[in-house]
């Protein structure tokens, strides 16, 4: 096995540099992931190594008023002591799952987000949320909603080439709130997935609804929403029914087994409108 | 590349291949298999080690990954009066593993300790599956984790001059 | 030092054609089928297995050859650079419909006229119950090592059975026996995956040091482990019963499907522990029952917590619920009324000694889960329920159960097994036994024997180390028998010991030996013999919710009553039972076995998450009297599923019949409600 050529970037000034001089060059921050799916005695690396785990700029977690500002390099366990007051309480819940203490010690909210070829347990949180992820490459800066991380299909399309710094999640209270997760717990299979759903209600309406899901394949459907959003509660057991049909028939894509706990699931969240 | 670090509290330097895993290249480099690269999908926990104080499984880091961090393996653990305790604890209990989960278990129960020094049992429960064993007794490791927690309060509290 | 990589068939079914090596590095050499010195070929249980597949590929992965050299890393990538070319044939996945060349092992048994009783019944009832195949899941990996120690090959492996794997290097070097020193490792928990296979892999290690004329290692990585490695035999048992007027088990005809994969080591036993395991604990006067062993081109399969009784015990208790649920009765009941009792004929024609202690245990049972009360509550609310989300899914199983006396069944398997101990001039005991120790605590159970017999203290009693030139063959450590056999075979040498030890100068030697008869004989569509006459009896209960959002079970409480005689050490062999209910837990609920899941199979598998756990309570009957002490290790696994299943149909208002159940059937099964 090839030895790689790993760079030690001292800050992201460094990282962005290298960068721009190695265009394609491999980024690796904690390889949690990337560790675990290889398996074998030693690890496949790419010719050309960035290691960004340790940039400072990446580890800082911050608060406004507004949002909640993590870098990418923050592990699970270090956004889960920022504590209840700063967390909100759909992505707490979204990351207290994730694998053992150990695991948590090691994986961070970057790494979860760009996690290869599925979604893993933040995204669902931070899609009915609204969280947006910062990307930098040689172009610059910009700021996506982790929705658009959704391509077609419902599969992940973290974009290549660029390096996620900055997860920014906004700071909005919500009334109603569930997660639940599906399958094996402890380690990503098939099997395994995510549910997150949120709603604001302000005198008996129905202000913002929305519903994550998410393992291999994702999905979120804003249109379904819309038409849930302005509904006086409780919603009777007729808006609930095609609300859930809808969702029902939005699932399809996904495999049978999902697809119908995510039927089950839609029907749990709209139970909680309707009492 | 050669990689610097605190191993167990000493300052040391090996050569690793880019490929190392953390808990293979503390075997090659060091001749320590406190930490056992035994899965290497972070799901058996066998290769448990501290890494800058908090418990990690070593072969989900890359050897380079810890230029300048401390890393404590089971070694090192076990000069410690925190694993005195725990051996104690898991002692006056009656807790017998297969032997091969031990160290694993003993580490992960420090970890816990160390943030939560009354754990409740599915707290307990929760850090023991960093290191999951077919010769688990739910009952008895939750009862050698507690006891474990009352001999290291007592050994703190004496350290207080309390 | 050499390491070893295995070079594996890429094809399920099909014969070797070449094998085409890289380029191989100096230091490293490649060992074919012609390098073995003697036999390629290990004899286990029945069934020889290749140590190296010469002309005939049975499974995708057996192996056809090895490399060795220094670096385990290069050697990983030459085994994935070696091209394996064969000429492949169409394998046989089939097995709940199954050709006649598959049949490996195949008994039928008649009691009375089970057509007449059919005819005559006043209902009957059919279910088939199906079982996966489980992981084992060892706390280590698997290997071996191999080298010279002067005029002998050593060898250390992890094994049930340290002479097996003596015999099986002997045989594949060409040797004597008495030329080849087996030093076991510590064996953690093996669940009787390690009778046979460790033996294989000590073939490779031997043969390796044998033609490097260097020490040599194999260490199986998890994957391979888990995809190569035997694994639970996949089963599916029809049950169809009827029932007298008065609900009366009249007539059973049971047809046993078994798939061992290739090769079918254990094949005899597990179909023999099967089929006498078929009735349960329930008196059959007319019975058929047909068992047929199967292979397939996939690994072996086979043994897990016992050699194929569970198989049946989850299919019988299974059905057994299911059709007292169907005729308005509480299972509880229903068991109580066609329990064996003394006098009652056997399959095996012979009649019960003693009375099956059922309702002691049921009482027991019923006081600790009040299972009596969320039964009739449970099957209240199932029958009342207009949707999924009218009322809690709760369900509450029941499930009764023996454990054999640790004999093998069938076969020309040996049951004759030695022990020796020595009093030395200091007082001090050495016990001498080849038996594996496994987990936890059963050799201090023989040390704590020893001490006790001899009035010595128990830092006086040591066991040797197990090596094959230092102890005498004390069988293979299954079945409960270092507790049944092995236990009683110290306590008989100690007791030699002492009554000489007066009037004979130390130190003293004394030798026990144990030859269990056969217990069981087959001919013509008849069984006969004495296999449940020193039975251990275990009853379990489990409560169990579905979460009302994801439907998944959620157990809520585990029950678990035994009767095993003396109980050498309560508080260990409690810890033991828990320890085995945990792990039939997770298989029932979160175990899914998937080789083929890519890319990390073995990483998609895992144990239950411990904080999903419910309390596990452990009770014994009457555990101190004098009586011989009884295996009870593999209980859980006879009851649990079965008492899982029952549940699970309760609170889900369906009739599962397989396990595991995954998620999408109950969702299924549920979500339309």
């Amino acid at each position: 096995m090839r030895d790689a050529e790993v760079h030690f970037p001292k800050d992201l000034a460094d990282a962005l540099d290298i960068m721009r001089k190695r265009p394609g060059i491999g980024i690796l921050a904690g390889g949690t992931d990337l560790f675990r799916e290889q398996g074998g005695r030693g690890i496949a690396l790419p010719d050309d190594v960035l290691f960004v785990r340790d940039l400072a700029e990446l580890r800082r977690a911050g608060l406004t008023e507004r949002f909640l500002e993590i870098g990418a390099a923050v592990t699970i366990a270090e956004l889960l002591e920022l504590g209840e007051s700063a967390l909100p309480p759909l992505l707490a819940e979204a990351v207290r799952g994730i694998g053992t203490p150990a695991i948590r010690n090691l994986a961070t909210l970057g790494g979860n987000l760009a996690a290869s070829g599925r979604f893993m347990d933040s995204w669902p949180a931070l899609a009915c949320l609204d969280g947006l992820v910062e990307l930098r490459d040689q172009g610059g800066a910009t700021w996506m909603n982790v929705n658009r991380l959704v391509g077609e299909g419902g599969r992940s399309a973290v974009p290549e080439g660029g390096l996620i710094t900055r997860i920014r999640v906004p700071l909005e209270k919500w009334d109603i709130f569930a997660l639940r997760k599906v399958g094996p717990r402890n380690y990503p299979t098939p099997d395994t997935a995510v549910f997150a759903f949120a709603a604001r209600t302000d005198k008996g309406i129905l202000v913002d609804f929305r519903i994550a899901f998410a393992g291999e394949l994702a999905l979120r459907s804003p249109a379904i929403e819309s038409s849930v959003i302005g509904r006086a509660l409780p919603l009777s057991a007729r808006e609930s029914s095609t609300v859930a049909e809808s969702y029902r028939a939005a699932a399809s894509f996904l495999p049978e087994g999902l697809s119908l706990q995510f039927g089950v699931l839609v029907e749990s969240a709209l139970g909680m409108l309707a009492s | 590349m050669t990689v610097s670090f605190i191993l167990n509290g000493e300052d040391v330097s090996a050569r690793a291949r880019s490929a190392d895993r953390l808990s293979d290249f503390l075997k090659r480099a060091f001749g320590l298999s406190g930490a056992i690269s035994d899965c290497r999908c972070g799901h058996c926990g066998r290769c448990l080690v501290f890494l800058d104080g908090r418990l990690v499984t070593s072969c989900l880091v890359p050897a380079f990954g810890v230029r300048g961090k401390e890393v404590v393996t089971f070694e090192g653990f076990a000069q410690t009066a925190d694993y005195i305790d725990i051996a104690e604890g898991f002692k006056t209990a009656g807790v017998e593993s297969c032997g091969f989960c031990s160290s694993a278990r003993c580490m992960a129960a420090a970890a816990l300790l160390e943030r939560r020094p009354r754990p409740s049992p599915k707290e307990i429960l929760e850090y023991m599956s960093c290191a999951p064993c077919r010769c688990t007794d739910p009952e008895i490791i939750v009862r050698g984790v507690q006891t474990a927690a009352e001999i290291r309060s007592r050994r703190l509290y004496r350290r207080a001059g309390r | 030092m050499v390491q070893i990589a295995t070079v594996r068939s890429p094809v399920a079914r099909g014969s070797v054609r070449s094998i085409r090596f890289p380029k191989l590095p100096t230091g490293y050499r490649s060992i074919l089928p012609a390098d073995i010195p003697g036999r390629n070929s290990i004899v286990s249980f029945g069934a020889e297995v290749p140590i190296l597949a010469q002309d005939r590929i049975s499974y995708q992965g057996e192996p056809v050859a090895l490399i060795a050299g220094p670096d385990i890393l290069v050697l990983e990538e030459l085994a994935a650079s070696t091209k394996v070319v064969c000429d492949e044939e169409e394998p046989f996945f089939s097995w709940e419909s199954f050709s006649s060349d598959q049949v490996v092992a195949k008994r039928v048994a008649v009691v009375g006229d089970p057509d007449l009783a059919f005819s005559i019944a006043a209902s009957v009832h059919e279910g088939v119950y199906t079982s996966d195949a489980i992981e084992h899941h060892y706390s280590e990996p698997q290997g071996a090592a191999a080298a010279y120690d002067y005029d002998k090959i050593a060898v250390w492996c992890a094994t049930q059975w340290p002479y097996h794997a003596r015999d099986s290097v002997a045989l594949a070097l060409g040797c004597r026996a008495e030329e080849v020193s087996v030093r076991p490792t510590r064996l953690g928990i093996h669940l009787d995956g390690k009778l046979w296979y460790p033996s294989l892999l000590a073939c490779h290690a031997a043969v390796a040091a044998v033609a490097c004329g260097r020490p040599a290692k194999i260490i199986l990585t998890r994957e391979e482990d888990f995809r190569y490695a035997p694994k639970r035999a996949r089963s599916s048992v029809d049950v169809r019963t009827g029932l007298g007027k008065g609900g009366e088990l009249s007539a059973m005809d049971v047809r046993i499907a078994i798939n061992v994969g290739a090769y079918g080591p254990l094949a005899e036993e597990i179909l023999s522990q099967a089929i006498l395991a078929c009735t349960g604990a329930y008196a059959c006067p007319n019975l058929r029952v047909e068992g047929y062993v199967v292979s397939t081109n996939t690994p072996p399969m086979g043994a897990f917590a016992g050699l194929g009784a569970s198989h049946s015990l989850f299919a019988v208790e299974a059905q057994t619920n299911r059709v007292a649920s169907a005729i308005g009765e509480d299972p509880a009941d229903w068991k109580s009324r066609n329990v064996l009792r003394k006098g009652s004929r056997l399959l095996t024609g012979e009649a019960l000694r003693e009375d099956v202690p059922y309702d002691a245990i049921l009482d027991r049972l019923v006081a600790a889960s009040d299972y009596r009360r969320k039964y009739a509550c449970y099957e209240l609310v199932r029958k009342r329920r207009s949707g999924r989300t009218d009322g809690p899914l709760r369900g509450i199983g029941l499930a009764f159960a023996n454990q054999g006396a640790g004999a093998f069944l069938s076969g020309d398997l040996s049951n004759s097994y030695t022990v020796e101990a020595t009093l030395d001039k200091d007082l001090s005991l050495r016990i001498f036994t080849s038996a594996a120790g496994g987990a936890g605590g059963v050799r201090e159970v023989w040390r704590g024997i020893a001490a006790e017999m001899l009035g010595i203290g128990l830092d006086k009693v040591r066991i040797a180390t197990p090596d094959t030139d230092q102890v005498p063959d004390s069988g293979p450590s299954t079945l409960s028998r270092n507790v049944s056999i092995v236990a009683r075979l110290v306590e008989r040498a100690c007791l030699a010991i002492q009554k000489r030890r007066f009037r004979e100068p130390l130190p003293l030697t004394a030798r026990s030996v144990h030859r269990s008869p056969r217990p069981t004989s087959w001919e013509g569509g008849q069984v006969s013999g004495s296999p449940f006459q020193s039975a251990a009896w275990g009853g379990a209960v489990l409560e169990l919710e579905l979460d009302p959002w994801t439907l998944e079970p959620k157990p809520l409480g585990v029950w678990l009553c035994v009767d095993g005689g003396r109980i050498v050490a309560p508080r260990r062999a409690a810890s033991a039972l828990r320890s085995g209910a945990v792990d039939a837990l997770g298989a029932c609920l979160k175990e899914r076995f998937d080789p083929q899941a890519s890319p990390l199979a073995y990483f998609r598998h895992g144990l239950i998450p411990l904080e999903d756990l419910p309390p596990i309570s452990v009770e014994f009957l009457e555990p101190g009297r004098r009586v011989q002490a009884k295996g009870i290790g593999e209980l859980p696994f006879d009851t649990l599923p079965a008492a899982f299943l029952s549940a699970l149909s309760q609170a889900a208002d369906h009739p599962f019949s397989s396990l595991p159940a995954p998620p999408s059937k109950i969702v299924g099964a549920l979500g339309g409600k």
